[in-house]
């Protein structure tokens, strides 16, 4: 246990101008029990408690403090409490990730418009989005985005429910990257793609990395 | 009739047209009487059987008559049609004339019954001449009704395809090019007849689309539209889903490379074309089986309003033909594609209909070649289209009459088995060696988990499924004799074969003090409950046959006429005996059969022992 606080005024030096009240109240705070300060009403911040105790009620409470010798550490289990009763419980407990870790995303996102960044879609949600996919030489191989503005008034964009598995992985976890009303460029890599097959009798061949330009319209 | 009486007939028939014409002149048309309205059809259809159709286009023209006209000139109709079939009749010009003055004079909806019953013919050639000559008169009619047309438009569609049903399909590409019952004139036909309909949906959907927008909220379905305008689309789309049914469920389609211009393939295609522009989106549709929809208010339940049997022929013209690709969005994963796909499968497999089984393994191939090897988990296998389709498929390697087709399906089991990981082939092989009930298949799975446990034995690709902990469990659901040594061993031919095979392999590829499969610590059980049975079932079975090979010998010989213990008969007739020669060849096959297992037998005992003696 730490030795016991030895005084370090006299009533005289308590009492004087020249001891500023902030240095009284330090003191007191760094050796007092909580409980103590509670009593006191010397918990908080110094200026504040500066504010609002006046000069004697400090000179009672360090003299009686020597006298009660109620300092820090004296009452453990109190205080420990205290300090359990302080701590902020999460509301919800944190998901425990069941992914083995399988190295990092097979795919990029550049960001062309941002979103509104405060709806992001969840897992299970249905999201709709026009995109345009292309091929790294350049070929548009899919597109939902009809040729005129008039047409695209008539056409409704791509709804399904994003992070189960229905769409190709770089566009369930490109999607859920993304919030409302943002266009993204995803360059995904052919293992979150369509991977060694390719999609056959399509332009999509073997081994081919994939560039979407998604416009993500609505979150469910 | 004599001539003369004929001639009087029609006479007599022109007299009472003009008369009851004449009467009913200036009469209000709520009061004409039922005698007027049965001599006028009776008369009617006289005069224009016999002939005078000139006079009657001049009394169904005149001014003063089009009261009456408007009121029964639609009874005319069922005569009119019959001189229209007909073709080269002289009277046609003036008939043309009379019927296309009925369809401006006559109410719609009495001129739709009337055309509605001519389309019901007896036989196949005048149903699609009758088809192609009331398809256009019929919109027009349809077309005046306005708003409230779509029931018009339903029941007319129905018709229809109730008698598109009675053409003969073709089959062979010529014979699409040919046509000669006109089934794909008459599907060439329906496009044009259905468009303005559709243009009308689709000009709907618009419109409460922009509603909708205005209120800032995503139309759903019926939400905006009228019950009219959604009663159009529902016909629509009834019509739609009938003719995925049939006729295109019936015909296979011919490849661009095969047959340039098809009329089928279009027709295919606009149909998928009518989907979209009515609102209903084509994936959607081919992946409802996993997709929840929300409850559509509306007129039919979900089942009704996409039968599953048209969703399954939507889904083989989209990944098997290619159908409207550009629009199908190339975003889906491979394996929820093939989820989806599973129970369209699963329904084509399940008919006897070898139209519907070969589309059916159409769809599981090209659905299994998007999955790369290997890549399928076992998590899949609690799915229960992926034991079903098997299942099926089984059926169909078995016994579809086809040969074709059982080849194809057998192509397609193996396929599905490369999809799976492994631990997910472990698990189907014990399914279907418990639920196959076949020998042939029995010892194909058998065959496959040779080469399954040949691949893992491989550096680099050892596991615990054909190698290890759990190949054990799996090697003593193959080596049994499901009867001891009574078991037939003909029968089971197949599978007893396979399974020596397979335990030829392990005994010579794995060593005895590597014993990497666990075989050498097996093999006693093997032994007890398998290979000792065998050898006395063979020795039974061989003794058997071979004295029946001597007593069929004998009996040649001696030119007895066996009376056989066994009679078959088809029908009423009964089938000849097996001649002596035929049974001879038989009782050879299965004591050669009884050799082969034997000499496999032999060899493995052979190797255990050599093994046994290191």
């Amino acid at each position: 246990m730490a030795a016991e606080p030895t005084r370090e005024w006299s009533d005289e030096q308590l009492k004087s101008d020249d001891l500023p009240k902030k240095d009284m109240i330090k003191f007191i705070q760094d050796n007092a029990a909580h409980s103590f300060l509670n009593e006191h009403k010397l918990l908080g911040n110094i200026k504040n408690v500066a504010k609002t105790a006046k000069k004697e009620q400090l000179i009672i409470a360090y003299n009686e403090l020597f006298e009660s010798k109620r300092f820090k550490g004296t009452e453990p289990i109190e205080e420990m409490t205290e300090h359990v009763r302080a701590v902020k419980l999460d509301d919800k407990p944190k998901e425990v990730k069941e992914i083995v870790d399988e190295g990092p995303p097979k795919f990029t996102k550049s960001v062309l418009k941002k979103g509104d960044k405060t709806n992001f879609p969840k897992k299970g949600e249905t999201v709709s989005c026009w995109y345009t996919g292309s091929l790294e030489d350049g070929t548009v191989f899919d597109t939902n985005i009809p040729t005129t503005a008039r047409k695209k008034k008539q056409t409704k964009p791509m709804s399904f429910k994003v992070g189960l598995g229905r769409v190709i992985r770089g566009w369930d976890e490109g999607v859920l990257t993304m919030s409302k009303g943002e266009t993204a460029r995803l360059v995904i890599e052919p293992e979150w793609a369509y991977g060694r097959k390719g999609v056959p009798d399509s332009k999509i061949p073997p081994n081919a990395t994939l560039i979407f330009e998604v416009e993500l319209v609505s979150v469910d | 009739m004599s001539g003369e009486t004929q001639l009087e007939a029609a006479g007599m028939a022109l007299e009472q047209l003009s008369d009851v014409v004449q009467r009913c002149q200036g009469v209000p048309d709520d009061s004409y009487t039922t005698e007027a309205h049965d001599v006028f059809t009776v008369a009617g259809r006289i005069c224009i059987e016999e002939g005078n159709s000139v006079q009657v286009l001049s009394i169904v023209l005149d001014d003063k008559n089009q009261d009456i006209v408007r009121c029964m000139g639609w009874n005319l109709l069922p005569p009119l049609v019959q001189i229209l079939l007909k073709k080269e009749d002289k009277d046609l010009p003036h008939c043309l004339a009379i019927f296309n003055h009925l369809l401006k004079a006559c109410r719609p909806k009495e001129l739709l019954i009337g055309l509605l019953e001519q389309l019901e013919q007896d036989d196949a050639d005048t149903i699609a001449e009758s088809l192609h000559l009331l398809l256009n008169p019929l919109q027009k009619v349809l077309l005046c009704l306005g708003s409230r047309k779509a029931s018009s438009l339903g029941m007319t569609l129905s018709s229809v395809l109730d008698q598109v049903a009675k053409l003969p399909v073709p089959h062979t590409k010529e014979q699409e090019e040919d046509d000669v019952f006109s089934l794909c004139r008459c599907c060439t036909d329906l496009i044009p007849f259905v468009r303005p309909f559709v243009q009308e949906a689709r000009q709907n959907l618009l419109n409460s689309k922009k509603q909708s927008e205005v209120a800032d909220k995503m139309p759903v379905g019926g939400e905006w539209s009228s019950p009219d305008k959604e009663e159009l689309r529902t016909e629509l789309l009834k019509f739609c889903m009938k003719t995925l049914s049939h006729p295109l469920l019936e015909v296979q389609l011919k490849d661009p490379e095969t047959l340039a211009v098809s009329p089928l393939r279009n027709f295919a295609t606009e149909i998928l074309n009518t989907l979209s522009a009515i609102g209903e989106s084509v994936p959607s549709l081919v992946y409802q089986p996993l997709l929840k929809r929300k409850e559509v208010p509306g007129f039919l339940e979900e089942e009704v309003r996409y039968p599953k049997e048209s969703l399954a022929s939507l889904a083989h013209l989209v990944f098997v033909h290619h159908l409207a690709a550009d629009s199908f969005p190339s975003v889906f994963s491979p394996v929820f594609c093939l989820r989806c796909n599973m129970e369209h499968v699963c329904l084509l497999l399940s008919r006897t209909d070898e139209s519907r089984i070969q589309k059916g393994l159409e769809l599981y191939e090209k659905s299994l070649v998007r999955v790369e090897n290997g890549s399928l988990h076992a998590d899949l296998l609690e799915i229960k289209t992926f034991l079903t389709v098997p299942q099926n498929l089984v059926k169909v390697m078995t016994i579809c009459p086809r040969q074709d087709l059982r080849t194809k399906g057998l192509k397609a089991f193996q396929l599905s088995i490369d999809k799976f990981d492994t631990g997910a082939k472990y698990k189907f092989f014990l399914f279907m060696l418990k639920t196959s009930n076949h020998s042939g298949v029995e010892g194909y799975i058998i065959k496959n988990i040779k080469t399954q446990i040949d691949i893992s034995l491989q550096p680099g690709n050892s596991n615990t499924w054909f190698e290890g902990v759990h190949l054990l469990p799996l090697l003593r659901k193959v080596f049994i004799l499901p009867d001891g040594p009574e078991t037939d061993l003909l029968q089971y031919m197949d599978r007893v074969m396979e399974s020596l095979n397979l335990l030829r392999y392990l005994v010579i590829r794995d060593k005895v003090t590597e014993n990497q499969t666990g075989i050498w610590t097996e093999l006693y059980k093997i032994e007890d409950t398998f290979l000792r049975p065998l050898r006395v079932g063979l020795d039974m079975s061989r003794a058997h046959y071979e004295r029946e090979l001597c007593n069929t010998m004998e009996a040649k010989k001696s030119k007895v006429k066996e009376e056989g213990v066994l009679s078959v008969s088809v029908g009423d007739e009964k089938l000849p005996n097996m001649t002596p020669e035929c049974q001879i060849q038989a009782l050879h096959s299965a004591l050669h059969t009884f050799d082969m297992i034997k000499s496999v037998l032999v060899r493995i005992e052979e190797l255990i022992e050599v093994k046994d003696n290191i």
